[in-house]
């Protein structure tokens, strides 16, 4: 395998002044949103994603990257300074690195989460390395049923893994494919669902969407409800070396954290938080002291550290190789490809190698430039937790409207903005998970093409996506997951109403 | 039944309902075809449906008892939202400087205490942050400050 050369290849772009400077635009945003709770990670991106319409796209890739994987090395900050998840997938490190702080060990926890990031973050983009090539020449050989199948159990796996409801994952999926229906159609050129309205035609833009039901609708849950906590850390160098039975005790679930990481990375829908809660659960499993968990274990701030950063990087997977985004920050990561002009698909490796190495060989270089930003910088973040949210919300605003308004300098982007911040503030309410509904926006009108055209293919005959023996797997897969959703959402159910008619006959 | 199961089910309801219009509509306005030569009403025809037996389901399968629902604040969203409006009303007649003041003074009113001074600091500051990252740096035809009339 000519592995060499193309590392040499993405090392001299990733390395390049300009690609330098981006990436590290992208860690320090990461690690500065990901520090403050109530800017999650999509919040993040999606306020920058319009500023990579100006860049060139490998540039735009890396820094978005970069916020991606640069959230969750910040996260663990606020998790162990405030014991608030500076990002969801860091939920998990509250359990054992808010005690280790309550017990004077906060710059020890500190310093040990951003070693087991990077030891993480490094496994997985080994992996990664490795892998994606493999897979995408792989799936050279697909079809459109193929891709059409790929696309679906990717959707159904995410909206049905992910959140609390199956059902409403499932539903909410749905939706989104709607609102990647409105516009004119591949196929055909009818304009579809846009009511007259001429900014309507080219689609729902993708940045409005996820501007407003992400960026908008958390600072409308979060106001008033986040408050600056009292932080009394102690981040010189020399309180956070840990002694010689933490660092032994570490070590273990840094590399288990990694492994298990590594693998719900890749899948689809599952992703860092998942990641991180099993590594976290296997380590209490495997430890012979499991009663030491929860009262400031350092094994339980390690596993997970290393399990999320791991996640965030094998994420890449099947979103650089198949084209097929498992989470919706991939989903956005392909935005920025297709809104580049750039396929995203098997063939992205062998027609754009420079992009696909220099992305890579740029996570490398973002993590070694986050270990730099984490250790000695530390007390500069632990700082910037104590800004008060009611100076940080407008300016999140702000930059959402402006982002917004320069797409198109048009205000009905910005109406757009305003409804999808409704939107998705009414959804949360209803407990409606808006992840699936991004990841259907975007996969929608790429499975409406692939589905149009392997009928086309098959001269109308639908059996076509299970007899082709690849797509008639997935298919498979994609079969059972439905029916099982529908079972056990149905099953929870009957069995409760069942207990509450017995307790009632009896009384 | 209590109020969290009430709304599960008006939830699972509008969904059911949405669909079965989604479906409606396109199955009226565009050509289905046939699957040989899909026209543009097949695909949402299909998704429409779909959403409509999810919606049901919702409804129907809704626990019982235990469904905590979210404080509801319909005058922080209405404030939230609002700054967004606030923005794409001012920005094209007034420029960038007036809409980002707007943003953020509407904006801030929806945390109590609502503090004027550290508003107005706080816009003075983001109106230099902006007019430096797209004006200066990324060179963005936008007008900082006009008068219409």
């Amino acid at each position: 395998m000519d592995l060499l050369p193309n590392i040499a290849m993405g090392l001299s772009s990733a390395l390049s002044s300009t690609n330098l400077f981006y990436c590290f635009v992208g860690v320090s945003l990461g690690t500065l949103l990901g520090v403050i709770p109530g800017i999650g990670v999509l919040a993040a991106m999606s306020m920058l994603f319009p500023l990579t319409f100006y860049l060139p796209p490998d540039a735009a890739l890396i820094m978005l990257a970069g916020i991606w994987y640069g959230t969750t090395y910040g996260g663990s900050t606020a998790s162990i300074l405030l014991n608030v998840p500076g990002t969801p997938a860091n939920a998990v490190t509250c359990l054992d690195g808010y005690p280790m702080a309550r017990n004077g060990r906060a710059g020890t926890a500190l310093l040990m989460t951003t070693v087991a990031s990077f030891f993480g973050a490094s496994v997985g983009i080994l992996l990664l390395m490795l892998f994606t090539p493999a897979i995408a020449a792989y799936a050279l050989r697909f079809a459109d049923a193929e891709f059409f199948a790929l696309m679906l159990l990717g959707l159904v796996a995410a909206s049905t893994m992910s959140s609390g409801s199956v059902l409403k994952g499932l539903a909410m999926m749905i939706v989104g494919v709607m609102i990647g229906v409105v516009g004119a159609d591949i196929g055909t050129g009818v304009h579809r669902f846009t009511f007259g309205q001429l900014g309507l035609v080219d689609g729902v833009s993708i940045v409005a969407l996820a501007m407003g039901i992400f960026g908008v609708s958390e600072v409308i849950a979060s106001v008033g409800k986040i408050k600056p906590g009292d932080i009394k850390a102690d981040v010189r160098f020399r309180a956070m070396l840990p002694s010689r039975d933490e660092l032994r005790r570490s070590w273990f679930p840094m590399m288990r954290g990694s492994g298990i990481g590594s693998f719900f990375g890749a899948l689809p829908g599952a992703g860092p938080g998942i990641a991180a809660f099993v590594a976290y659960a296997t380590e209490k499993q495997v430890s012979r002291t499991p009663q030491r968990f929860g009262k400031g274990a350092i094994e339980g701030v390690m596993a997970p550290e290393a399990a999320n950063n791991a996640a965030d990087q094998t994420a890449f997977i099947p979103t650089l190789s198949l084209g097929i985004p498992g989470s919706v920050t991939m989903a956005l990561i392909l935005g920025v490809l297709m809104i580049h002009g750039i396929q995203p698909g098997p063939n992205l490796i062998t027609n754009q190698p420079a992009l696909f190495w220099g992305l890579i060989m740029s996570f490398w270089v973002g993590n070694v430039m986050l270990l730099l930003l984490n250790i000695p910088f530390v007390g500069l973040w632990v700082r910037l937790l104590m800004i008060p949210y009611h100076l940080l919300f407008p300016a999140v605003l702000v930059f959402i409207c402006i982002g917004t308004y320069t797409l198109s300098y048009s205000n009905f982007d910005i109406w757009m903005v305003a409804a999808f911040g409704l939107a998705g503030y009414l959804m949360r309410l209803a407990w409606l998970p808006a992840a699936p509904l991004l990841l259907g926006f975007v996969l929608g009108p790429l499975m409406e093409d692939h589905f149009r055209r392997a009928l086309q293919l098959a001269r109308g005959d639908v059996t076509v996506f299970f007899t082709r023996p690849v797509s008639g797997v997935i298919m498979s897969i994609v079969v059972l997951l439905l029916v099982w959703s529908f079972w056990s959402a149905m099953r929870k159910v009957v069995q409760k109403r069942r207990l509450n008619t017995t307790k009632t006959e009896n009384e | 039944m209590d109020k969290g199961t009430t709304s599960e089910r008006v939830t699972g309801a509008v969904l059911a309902v949405g669909g079965l219009i989604f479906a409606w509509y396109s199955a009226e306005n565009y050509d289905l075809g046939t699957f040989r030569r899909m026209g543009p009403g097949m695909f949402p025809l299909g998704l429409g449906l779909g959403l409509a037996v999810l919606g049901l389901a919702i409804a129907v399968w809704a626990p019982e008892k235990g469904v905590v629902r979210p404080d509801f604040n319909p005058l922080i969203a209405a404030k939230i939202v609002g700054s967004i409006v606030v923005f794409g009303l001012t920005v094209a007649q007034f420029g960038l400087i007036a809409a980002v003041m707007a943003t953020v003074i509407v904006s801030s009113l929806a945390e109590r205490p609502f503090r004027p001074l550290s508003a107005l600091l706080l816009g003075t500051f983001l109106c230099l942050l902006a007019w430096l990252i797209f004006r200066v740096a990324l060179g963005l035809p936008i007008h900082m400050l006009r008068w219409p009339f």
